[in-house]
């Protein structure tokens, strides 16, 4: 008979619908002693005892009762109608919604030798915010940081469109991102109507340096290694990329396009502070928080992704 | 005429899902839930405990659940995926060769069955 759950150990496979696999070479590992009989002599002890409790609770109302209501049914009928208000407490209470709860999908991997971290958002939504984030913000499941900002006058760097309206013009960077009414594109052009057409629709737009365009990386002139991030899409789905060592941005680029990613541009890496929050509700930071703690100032253009839960 | 390719549903009080068994490309143990990983990219949280998933993949398959392979306490894996097997690091990894890989863990004795296994697929 096949059995199942607890019935394997790590050191043991077993082909589903068949019995285990024999480790071979070697003593096979020492077998828990089986916990069934435990469980079913405490399930019947359960049963039996709630069926005690029951009945004697049962008669205790019953003679409280039988005075005034000689002509009311047995008691048993009362237990019947108790059953569909239980079905839907389970319903009320079930723990987990897989289609509606967002959250971001962590995963790391390898790519050239380049350790990289994925993040996935699933059933949340993209939009730019402008300014510090709030980090009790409970709907945010991935924040990073979007826009450069410019050093000289603290400046948004490149077009930039928020909800809609124009913070920012210019083009020094070819790579962009555009959410607009939930559809998150990213591209690399001069000029894109997708700036454009985030004014007219609400929707968001930012540049960045490009990385990959339709799966070819991009050469991009900053120098030296930093921990790097982006936003990539690959076969219709939009996830964010960071290094977990300090790389080139050309190696970065390149890991990309091995990954299969299409488009990608790059996200403000190095300490730049952001969190993901997986399904379980905890919150993954990376970067540094107290980057612009004492007398440095965050520039009030900083600008970040936010994915919200839908 | 050929008989439509068996769908796996996994349902709940609330919720179902249905997908063909060679999108599925592992599930792993989430504590009381299960992590779906599907060749799309996408994953998906069942709210079932994976023996629970290994007993409705064996009743609704039946002997084409032989397509699942279950790895130690915490993983079912798709064997149709099986890219490369490293026993002394410990290293599975799954991919279509083409639009994903995933790299994962599990013991060596669970890694050298495997191993096992996939070379007797040589001489079927």
């Amino acid at each position: 008979m096949i059995q199942f759950e607890k019935d394997i150990e790590d050191s043991e496979i077993r082909i589903i619908g068949h019995d285990l696999v024999p480790v071979p070479d070697g003593p096979q590992p020492p077998r828990k002693p089986r916990r069934v009989w435990r469980w079913v002599i405490g399930l019947a002890l359960l049963i039996v005892s709630a069926l005690i409790i029951d009945l004697i609770a049962d008669r205790v109302a019953s003679r409280r009762t039988q005075n005034l209501y000689i002509d009311e049914p047995s008691y048993f009928e009362p237990l019947m109608e108790s059953e569909p208000l239980v079905k839907v407490q389970q319903i009320v209470d079930h723990p987990y919604d897989s289609v509606f709860v967002g959250y971001t999908e962590i995963r790391d991997t390898m790519v050239n030798d380049i350790p990289i971290r994925i993040y996935t958002p699933h059933h949340a939504e993209m939009t730019l915010h402008l300014g510090r984030i709030n980090r009790q913000d409970t709907t945010i499941v991935y924040v990073a940081q979007a826009a450069d900002v410019r050093a000289d006058n603290g400046g948004i760097v490149g077009a930039f469109v928020l909800r809609g309206e124009p913070k920012a013009w210019g083009l020094s960077k070819k790579g962009f991102c555009a959410s607009i009414d939930g559809k998150v594109t990213i591209g690399v052009a001069d000029n894109s109507p997708l700036f454009e057409r985030a004014t007219e629709r609400g929707g968001d737009f930012f540049r960045q340096y490009p990385l990959v365009d339709r799966g070819t990386p991009i050469f991009n002139e900053p120098k030296g290694k930093a921990i790097r991030r982006a936003i990539c899409e690959r076969g219709g789905t939009i996830f964010m990329v960071e290094t977990l060592a300090k790389e080139s941005f050309y190696d970065f680029a390149q890991a990309l396009a091995d990954m299969g990613v299409y488009n990608a541009i790059y996200l403000v890496g190095s300490t730049a502070y952001g969190w993901a929050v997986d399904h379980q509700g905890i919150a993954h930071e990376f970067g540094e928080d107290d980057c612009y703690a004492g007398r440095r100032r965050m520039p009030k253009n900083t600008s970040y992704i936010v994915w919200r839960r839908k | 005429m050929n008989s439509p390719m068996r769908q796996l549903i996994f349902p709940t009080s609330i919720d179902l899902v249905r997908i063909a068994p060679e999108r599925i490309v592992y599930i792993s143990s989430d504590g009381n839930y299960s992590t779906l990983v599907q060749a799309d990219g996408e994953v998906r949280m069942l709210s079932f405990q994976l023996g629970q998933i290994e007993k409705m993949i064996a009743d609704q398959l039946g002997s084409a659940g032989n397509r699942f392979i279950r790895i130690g306490k915490s993983l079912i894996i798709n064997r149709s995926y099986i890219y490369y097997i490293n026993v002394p690091k410990q290293k599975l990894v799954l991919s279509d060769v083409a639009t994903f890989s995933h790299t994962m863990s599990a013991s060596k004795e669970a890694l050298k069955s495997l191993k096992d296994l996939m070379e007797k697929e040589i001489t079927l």
